[in-house]
């Protein structure tokens, strides 16, 4: 293709995205295979019969044919420090251009590694446990030099992005809004991070807003991008399982982090689980499959036997289980007063058995 | 010469000042005004005092009635001087001896059969009169006992305007009014904290807070019963001491919610969360005490506290810091006590199920954060403890032992703060700065468990003197001169959970 051929092609991919960031994608689908160029120059009139008559729609159509302006639209990417590829690239992650409905272009702020990418997802709602262990899982991810991708939301997404971060590995965000939107917002800093270890990703232009059914979409890139989708923990029908059944679609991997039976925030993930997925019961062992090093890596420290335990404190953690309790129903079980039971606790989690969730509920830490 | 003075006195903020009444009845056209910045309850003493005079059987003076209340400087507001200037006006017109009103204060409002109504603040009326050196105080009979507690000067309460005629002018002889027998506190038909099932936790952390008087806050989802543990609160409070019961009772007069007689208990305000800021803080262009006076030396109770106004609980920070609140005015500024344990409830998130094991919490994380964010960290952090309260089903609730009456616990709760009064001198929850380090000590294990803690979770300097004070407090309820590791460890429990804390 001739440099000029392919600026055109791109300014219609380009064009494309900014009508897909409005109508969805299913919209754009039903064009049927119309190139993104027929799509630009075809007033909507012809399209009716493709799409049903909408006036909305059709001022939509109107409207960015008539404005979409390719130099505004560069000039102002240049500005952000923001980049843009689109299918007419070469640098289109190959992974990405073969799932069933690529997205015409992805806007970067920061660039995607080249290293083989790890999706981490989860509920935003996790369990210490869970958040916990997604932050083990991008730590060691990213020590293997695996990239870890995910969706920056709170819970599971922002404690792998946060292991990757710390291990200062490569790590990717997928955003379900502008690429410089900031959702949510006390997420600044990890953003931020985040930037600096990898790239922040997204196929909506400048300044879209965090909609809700953007969410779902940007899943598929998520399970796009890499080689293995791992749910941590999710409950049914959660954005994690959207991921993991893109991923599906797309030919990935999919593992699951087993949780406990009935937990609600487990049932999806223990779905998956039952479905047939990868069950991650041990981190080596799944670092082994999905990046197989040859030669054993470190060992992970096993979780240690609380021998020699003050009398109090090792009643007190009898009481304290898997599962988030609160500190009444730790003195039910372990039959303690409070006035011992709060100075046990209180030592237990200084010295890494239990963690003290932000209800104040107390939960068995499996590694000091 | 017919000016005659009466003595009377004037509510100021709690306080009393002397307001000097004078009486000029001088022959000219009928008339009746009176002077010195009344407000409209005072102006309209003009036709309450004229027909009380004529009902009582006195005559109205067809003269020229000039009164002036001085200082002039000074707004006057308020019926209670009615019988000043109405016993002014029979002496000034001969009804009455000029010489009875001498060393004698008089308050009180008049009715039009003239009879004598009750006034606010009779208890720093009669510390005013004492303060004044005048050694009688004539009021309304309702406000007597009250106004007889502070001692030092006679009280005389009177039912009528005539009664009060014969009294003074007559030298009519009668005994002093003798205060109210104090009954002790009886706290049979308040509620019991043996009558919450479970939340031994949450009880615990209640009984640390009474004894340090360390402000609080519950968190739970809705039905955990953090409302029902609050208003139990009362019951394991330290008794009040004579002092504090004249201050209480001084605040509660002064904005009309007396009963005539002096306040034995602890006062428990738990206001709505629509109070305004003057509401709770005390204010308005009549200055009254607010919600935070009113609970003063006592618990204000806020449930729901998100839902409070911002602004409005703003206005608790000053007197959260210096134990009062001070009304700026143009014409004045008043001070009002204000030293509360404040005892705050709220929910977790918007729906209130975060961290509920039996619903799903539907918010989201957005949604939490301003939640949150409604209460302002300056405020927190002037809360020493902080709990939560899960929700209990019904099978963790027939489980439960039975609990402890308050009884019991109140009796903990007052040896811990004796200690803490003969200590230091105050709760534990005012020390501060260096106080606070040398009370709080630290030795061997207690030293070593607190450095690690303040590592591994990050404690600030705040929560760092926080958590110091609180185990003070463990630690005088457990008996023990100095804190001990457990101590420490325990007071770690009531930090801040991290939902709140970010």
């Amino acid at each position: 293709m001739e440099d000029s051929e392919r600026h055109d092609e791109r300014a219609k991919h380009l064009f494309l995205s900014h009508l897909q960031a409005r109508v969805g994608s299913s919209l754009v689908a039903r064009l049927g295979n119309l190139s993104p160029g027929a799509i630009f120059e075809t007033p909507y009139a012809d399209l009716v019969d493709k799409v049903g008559k909408d006036q909305k729609l059709e001022r939509l159509f109107d409207g960015l044919q008539r404005r979409f302006d390719l130099a505004l639209v560069e000039a102002q990417m240049k500005e952000r420090g923001i980049s843009a590829i689109t299918l007419a690239d070469e640098a289109y992650p190959g992974m990405l251009r073969n799932v069933p409905d690529p997205p015409p272009a992805l806007y970067l702020d920061g660039a995607i590694p080249e290293e083989p990418c790890v999706a981490l997802v989860g509920s935003r709602k996790a369990s210490a446990t869970g958040i916990e262990m997604a932050g083990k899982l991008g730590r060691a991810l990213a020590e293997r030099g695996v990239c870890v991708v995910s969706g920056l939301a709170l819970g599971v997404d922002a404690a792998a992005h946060q292991g990757a971060v710390d291990a200062a590995g490569r790590t990717v965000g997928v955003l379900g809004c502008g690429i410089d939107v900031v959702y949510p917002r006390s997420n600044r800093a990890l953003f931020d991070s985040v930037r600096r270890h990898g790239a922040l990703v997204s196929e909506y232009f400048l300044g879209e807003a965090p909609l809700s059914w953007r969410f779902p979409a940007r899943n598929r890139i998520i399970a796009g991008l890499v080689t293995t989708v791992v749910v941590v923990e999710a409950p049914e029908h959660s954005g994690a399982l959207i991921t993991a059944r893109h991923g599906l679609e797309a030919g990935r991997d999919v593992w699951a982090v087993p949780g406990p039976p009935g937990v609600r925030e487990c049932r999806g993930s223990n779905g998956l689980l039952a479905d047939g997925g990868g069950v991650l019961w041990d981190i080596p062992e799944f670092l082994e499959a999905v990046a197989p090093r040859g030669g054993a890596g470190p060992e992970l420290p096993a979780p240690s036997v609380p021998a020699g335990l003050p009398d109090d404190e090792a009643a007190a953690l009898c009481g304290v289980g898997l599962e988030p309790r609160g500190v009444d129903a730790v003195a039910r079980r372990s039959g303690m007063v409070m006035s011992e039971l709060l100075p046990a606790l209180a030592l237990l989690e200084l010295k890494g058995f239990v963690h003290r969730d932000a209800v104040g509920a107390y939960v068995r830490r499996a590694v000091p | 010469m017919s000016v005659c003075r009466a003595r009377s006195l004037s509510l100021f903020g709690i306080d009393a000042l002397p307001v000097e009444v004078e009486v000029d009845v001088s022959p000219g056209l009928p008339g009746f005004s009176i002077v010195g910045l009344p407000d409209a309850a005072v102006q309209e003493a003009r036709e309450r005092v004229r027909v009380a005079i004529s009902n009582s059987g006195y005559k109205f003076p067809i003269k020229r009635v000039i009164v002036n209340l001085a200082p002039a400087n000074l707004r006057k507001e308020g019926p209670a001087f009615d019988l000043p200037i109405a016993l002014g006006i029979l002496a000034a017109s001969g009804a009455l001896a000029p010489a009875g009103l001498e060393r004698a204060a008089v308050v009180g409002e008049l009715s039009l059969d003239g009879g004598v109504r009750g006034i606010k603040g009779a208890l720093s009326m009669a510390e005013g009169a004492r303060k004044e050196g005048l050694s009688r105080l004539v009021l309304p009979c309702r406000d007597a006992p009250e106004a007889a507690v502070i001692g030092g000067v006679e009280v005389f309460g009177m039912r009528t305007l005539k009664e009060a005629v014969e009294f003074l002018g007559n030298g009519l002889r009668r005994a002093p009014t003798e205060p109210a027998p104090q009954n002790e506190t009886d706290d049979s038909a308040a509620d019991d904290f043996a009558d919450v099932a479970g939340q031994r936790y949450a009880k615990r952390a209640l009984e640390v807070a009474a004894a340090g008087a360390h402000n609080v806050v519950m968190s739970g989802p809705p039905g955990s019963g953090k409302t029902m543990l609050a208003r139990r609160m009362p019951g394991i409070l330290p008794p009040l001491t004579m002092e504090e019961r004249i201050e209480v009772t001084k605040v509660h007069s002064a904005s009309g919610e007396g009963n005539g007689s002096l306040i034995t208990h602890r006062p428990f305000r738990s206001p709505h969360h629509t109070v305004s800021t003057s509401g709770l803080a005390g204010g308005g262009s009549n200055p009254r005490p607010g919600e935070v006076s009113l609970a003063h030396n006592g618990v204000l109770f806020l449930d729901e506290l998100p839902e409070f106004g911002r602004t409005t609980l703003e206005a608790l920070r000053q007197p959260l810091e210096d134990g009062h609140v001070t009304i700026s005015r143009v014409a004045a500024t008043l001070c009002y006590p204000a030293r509360i344990t404040l005892l705050c409830s709220m929910n977790p998130c918007p729906c209130g199920h975060a961290g509920d094991k039996r619903k799903a919490c539907r918010c989201t994380a957005g949604q939490i954060e301003r939640y949150q964010a409604r209460i302002s960290g300056p405020l927190l952090d002037r809360m020493d403890i902080f709990v939560d309260v899960p929700r209990l089903s019904r099978q963790e609730l027939r489980d439960e032992p039975s609990a402890e009456a308050s009884a019991v616990v109140r009796d903990r709760v007052r040896k811990a703060r004796a200690t803490q009064i003969s200590r230091q001198g105050s709760p534990n929850s005012m020390l501060s700065g260096r106080k606070l380090r040398k009370m709080c000590a630290l030795a061997g294990d207690a030293e070593t468990l607190f450095s690690r803690a303040v590592e591994t979770l990050g404690l600030s300097g705040r929560g760092h003197d926080r958590v110091l004070r609180v185990a003070r407090t463990v630690a005088d309820l457990a008996g023990e001169r100095g804190i001990g590791a457990d101590h420490l460890a325990e007071a770690l429990n009531y930090r801040r959970s991290h939902l709140l804390g970010r």
